[in-house]
């Protein structure tokens, strides 16, 4: 499919840069409506516990309240207000319970945003505290159960079983058996068994969560920063009762995504508010308040593998404890399509996988820029080298010895076909110099260099729909529901259009989102859009070519004719009028994976990978670590415009970076303690290695439109373990819990040392 | 953020007869960088702002003695004094400090004013002005007065300064042949505000250090002087008292656990730096080098 091309392959400078730089580029966040009121939440400070009784009269009594919400309220105007993609566990407002710290209770409604905000203060809540649940593994066995009964959405075919499940924690388990890993342990040369932790962090987008909704005359209006549309509609009129039709999503530009906007986040709160005011609500979250919508998830990851003295894993046991938080979001979907991944790009012969999804009383966890595998690599990657060095093997060489190559099958059942992981290692290791000396420092410097690699499978079976117009003049319109938070991607559909249709870009414009006018896309997540979108658009722009093939022989031109298309519209409506409208849904192949063995002959349309490799500097006196140079190579496929790739690249690696050493959300005495960006703190312009570079190798997704594949998360994969892997290097300690911040390194040195640093 | 009402006197002397009580629920307002971290969620909610941006260019101005010292304005804004030349010239070890004081856009709006006034004991002046033996002035409704940069900080968050005083400048003394140097030490990430803050400023008598002053921020609950460090530096030289320095440091300062550290590891970091900041003042030229 890759073929020459024109438009596609170019880096074309992004449609939107330039309205963004110079600060006019729509943000929802800055729209306002006429009569719109402003809603300010009032949330819960505690972490587990019944609401015994909301006390509003003092909001209520606030001059210019209009109104004073509480979940109660919600029921009437949405008798079952629970939402969520894989459970319907959520409510709209806290209802008799509350889950977690920072969690909704009720909102005030006012014309001034200042009025809202000083009466949501005024509430006063009355609890009676419940013991909490933080930890994802003390999760699986706690007396503490976050939810009486689990209610799964009905979405996805695998979840009906859960249904009415009651007391447990466990929102999903995902088992995967390939081979006979039992036997294989029983017959290995060495066993090797480590764990390893990460821990709750956010995505930070600096546009934070914003809907208005208007509902009016039966029909809803709903403008959200959402990477989602299709789903909000869907899930708003599930919640309605009313057909799709009645129910309009508009988007515009986000200002950062990363998943933390996808599926519903804000806008069925402001639907109902909308409801009972009947006048536009606007709900605009704050900085902090995005740390208790939507977080990342921590993880325990328990790893074991059976090596042969050839330095060949026979066999890998993966037990990995998925901490969702108080509701579940997308996590079980995590669990299970990202669990199945677990043992590594690896070909390992005997695997064995099971992946838990808990709940538990922290904010609700779901996908963050790589939909679990960071979570995954940091501990495959970290323990693959370890054992690598244990056996005084070579860390790449193992790895090379181990790597998954086209033509494999992986542990799902599915052999893989265009996944570079071999060649991305090979490239990351050549850019790096492996083979040559290294400087190791000296003194209370010492320096180190490690590699690391990840995969993930494109999650599926997903859709997307697209309508591509030609209009009467030559121009051309892409109507799309994929969602341009950054990422580039309208800039990547007008290439495709542009290269079907041999129309030039600036006659191109790519629509924003909006229901009414944009077809179905299942979100804007997963890396997912440049292949799916990308084909629904090259299809859509191949039915308008045949389209405008047909009306050139119905007008009587010969085949090859190179009469203008603006002629071809006079020429048929006498004058320039009339539209030819192509368009294409697109869903790739898919096999669903057998329940008990979790084996699909199936299971993705495309694999992605990215390897990193870091050198490191630490200061044993301190345990500070620096970054003097990183590497990232991905797997790319096709690129269809590789300076927004790169960026992407070197974008996702840096956000990575800061989940590795400084991001963190700190709960204490069920408190989260630095909802701000004063106290978690994101990486600045300093943190950045001295030295970064991206690199790709590029081959064709031979079933991806053009040759391209998803490249949105591939530069997270590799980051955390090549940054541990690199610690260990230079000083011989081994970090296995994230962040790894410089008291953990050292700390650890001291007990290296043989000295305990107290802990007080 | 709570609305509020925003005074904008042309003079000093209005400024304070504005200003009123701790209680009135008035509050002067320099940059605003500070006290908007406070405002925004409600920490602090000041019915009236008095701007001191329109008072006397002199609060905004850096003036230099012949002996080389220094009268910088507390209107001065960060931004000024890091470009400033004379600052540069006379105390380069705040020239120093200053680079990495939060970020640019933060410099251009944070005075020196606001700064010592907010009182955190996460800011990075305090303990290099405090080696250098500054005093701060000091006006109110009763007149003029001028204290030592250490003795502005009472507890956390609280200062001295009684309601209805305004800081107008800070001098700093000429400066000599002491070699000064300020050592910021972040554990999240690099542009935090300081886990640690360590200056160190003597006179060198062949290789004997005299006349040591020694301060810290960040760690400790206010910046303040490391007393036993000057003691164990007095009359010594460098190479011989590192150890016993920062020993006395980790010893002598009183350190709590919190999100930028455990108090064993910033006690660990204090020796650790302390020895530094010592040996980073000596490598400097007279008076400092930036
Ligand atoms: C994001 C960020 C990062 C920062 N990082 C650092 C850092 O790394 N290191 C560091 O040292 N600092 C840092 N700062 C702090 C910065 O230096 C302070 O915000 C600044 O010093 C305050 O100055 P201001 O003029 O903005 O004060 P304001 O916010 O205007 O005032 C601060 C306080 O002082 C009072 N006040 C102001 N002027 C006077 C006066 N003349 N007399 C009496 N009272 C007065 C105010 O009423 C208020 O209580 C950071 C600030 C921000 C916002």
């Amino acid at each position: 499919m890759a073929g020459t091309t024109t438009t596609v392959g170019r880096s074309f400078p992004r449609m939107e840069g330039r309205a963004k730089v110079t600060g006019r580029a729509e943000y929802v966040y800055n729209l306002r409506l006429p009569n719109m009121l402003h809603a300010k939440a009032c949330r819960s400070t505690i972490s587990h516990g019944r609401i015994r009784s909301i006390d509003t009269s003092a909001a209520e009594a606030t001059p210019g309240v209009h109104h004073v919400v509480t979940g109660a309220d919600i029921c009437k105007v949405l008798p079952e207000p629970f939402y969520g993609p894989a459970f319907h566990d959520q409510p709209i407002l806290a209802l008799e319970k509350v889950r977690h710290y920072g969690e909704p209770i009720a909102v005030v409604l006012a014309a001034d945003p200042h009025v809202a905000e000083l009466a949501a203060q005024r509430i006063v809540v009355d609890y009676e505290e419940l013991p909490a649940v933080f930890d994802e593994v003390e999760a699986m066995t706690s007396d503490v159960i976050v939810h009486e009964e689990l209610k799964p959405a009905g979405t996805f075919a695998d979840l009906k079983h859960l249904a009415g499940k009651r007391d447990t924690n466990l929102a999903l388990d995902y088992h995967l058996r390939h081979g006979d890993a039992d036997k294989a342990f029983a017959e290995a040369d060495r066993v090797f068994e480590h764990t390893f932790s990460t821990q709750q962090t956010m995505h930070t987008p600096f546009e934070p969560m914003i809907a208005i909704a208007d509902v009016r005359n039966s029909a809803a209006t709903v403008y959200t920063s959402t990477q989602s549309p299709s789903f909000v509609r869907y899930e708003l009129a599930r919640l309605l009762g009313w057909p799709e039709s009645s129910v309009r999503v508009k988007t515009s530009h986000l200002g950062g995504g990363f998943g933390a906007k996808v599926y519903v986040k804000t806008e069925a709160l402001a639907l109902a508010l909308s409801m009972i005011a009947h006048r536009p609500v606007r709900l605009a979250l704050t900085m902090e308040e995005q740390f208790y919508t939507i977080t990342k998830h921590p993880s325990t990851f328990r790893i074991a593998s059976a090596v042969d003295k050839n330095g060949k894993v026979t066999a890998r046991k993966c037990e990995v404890w998925w901490n969702g938080g108080a509701y579940a979001d997308i996590g079980p979907r995590v669990t299970q399509k990202s669990g199945f991944t677990a043992a590594g790009p690896y070909n390992i012969d005997n695997v064995s996988i099971d992946s838990y999804a808990l709940y538990t009383n922290r904010p609700p966890a779901g996908a963050l820029r790589g939909f679990g595998i960071p979570q995954l690599v940091w501990a495959y990657e970290s323990h693959t080298d370890i054992i690598a060095r244990e056996m005084g093997i070579d860390p790449v060489d193992f790895r090379k010895r181990n790597i998954l190559r086209n033509g494999r099958m992986q542990a799902v059942g599915t052999v893989v076909k265009d996944g570079e992981f071999e060649a991305i290692l090979d490239e990351l290791a050549k850019r790096m110099d492996w083979d040559k000396p290294f400087d190791r420092g000296s003194g209370t410097v010492r320096r180190g260099r490690g590699v690391a690699i990840g995969f993930k499978a494109s999650i599926s079976p997903t859709t997307s729909s697209a309508i591509v117009a030609v209009n009467a003049d030559g121009s051309c319109i892409v109507y799309c529901s994929t969602v341009d938070m950054g990422q580039g991607s309208d800039t990547a559909m007008a290439q495709i259009a542009s290269e079907v249709l041999d129309i030039p870009m600036e006659k191109i414009r790519v629509v924003n989102p909006d229901t009414d006018v944009t077809p179905y896309d299942m979100s804007t997540l997963g890396s997912r859009s440049t292949f799916h979108m990308g084909h629904a658009v090259r299809l859509a722009a191949a039915d308008a070519r045949e389209k405008l093939l047909a009306l050139a022989k119905e007008i009587g031109l010969p085949e090859g004719h190179n009469t203008p298309v603006p002629e071809l519209f006079v020429r048929k409506f006498g004058m320039s009028a009339g539209a030819i409208i192509g368009s294409a849904n697109y869903i790739p192949d898919f096999t669903p994976p057998n329940y008990s063995t979790g084996q699909s002959p199936n299971a993705t349309p495309f694999w992605m990978s990215g390897a990193t490799g870091v050198e490191v500097e630490v200061d044993t006196e301190t345990g500070q670590m620096r970054i003097l140079r990183m590497i990232n190579v991905c797997d790319i496929g096709k690129a269809i415009n590789p300076v927004v790739v790169e960026t992407q690249i070197s974008g996702a690696a840096v956000m990575q970076l800061g989940f590795t050493v400084s991001e963190e959300m700190v709960i204490e005495n069920g408190q989260l303690t630095n909802p701000s960006l004063a106290d978690y703190r994101i990486p600045g312009i300093f943190d950045m290695p001295s030295v970064m570079e991206s690199g790709f190798v590029a081959a064709d997704q031979q079933n991806g439109p053009f040759g391209a594949k998803g490249v949105g998360e591939s530069g997270t994969f590799g980051v955390s373990p090549a940054i541990a892997n690199a610690i260990e290097d230079a000083v011989g300690v081994r970090i296995t819990k994230m962040p790894i911040k410089a008291e953990a390194i050292y700390r650890a040195l001291c007990v290296k040392q043989g000295r305990e640093l107290s802990d007080d | 953020m709570k609305p509020f009402g925003l005074a904008e006197p042309a003079s000093l002397k209005d400024a304070i007869a504005m200003i009123g009580d701790a209680d009135s629920g008035v509050r002067p307002i320099a940059g605003g960088s500070a006290l908007m971290l406070m405002m925004k969620p409600g920490i602090l909610q000041p019915e009236t702002l008095v701007s001191l941006r329109g008072i006397e260019p002199r609060y905004s101005s850096i003036e230099t003695a012949g002996d080389g010292g220094l009268f910088i304005g507390a209107m001065t804004t960060l931004r000024r004094m890091e470009l400033s030349a004379d600052v540069a010239r006379h105390a380069p070890v705040v020239t120093q400090a200053l680079r990495r004081l939060s970020n640019v856009r933060v410099r251009n709006i944070a005075t020196l004013g606001g700064h010592l006034a907010h009182g955190d004991p996460h800011l990075d002046l305090p303990p290099v002005l405090i080696a250098l033996r500054a005093k701060v002035h000091i006006a109110g409704r009763d007149g003029e007065r001028q204290i030592d940069v250490e003795d502005l900080f009472r507890s956390y968050l609280e200062t001295s300064l009684d309601s209805g005083e305004l800081i107008t400048g800070v001098t700093v003394p000429a400066q000599g042949n002491r070699k000064s140097a300020y050592i910021k030490h972040t554990t999240r990430s690099a542009d935090d505000w300081p886990a640690l803050g360590l200056a160190v400023s003597f006179s060198l008598d062949g290789d004997v250090l005299r006349d040591v002053r020694a301060a810290i921020g960040a760690a400790t609950d206010i910046p303040q002087r490391l007393k036993s460090v000057e003691t164990a530096l007095e009359g010594k030289r460098a190479a011989d008292a590192l150890q016993g320095a920062g020993d006395a440091a980790a010893a002598e300062a009183q350190v709590h656990s919190d999100a930028r550290g455990s108090a064993a590891y910033k006690r660990e970091l204090i020796r650790v730096f302390t020895g530094r900041v010592i040996r980073k003042a000596m490598e400097s030229a007279a008076g400092g080098t930036i």
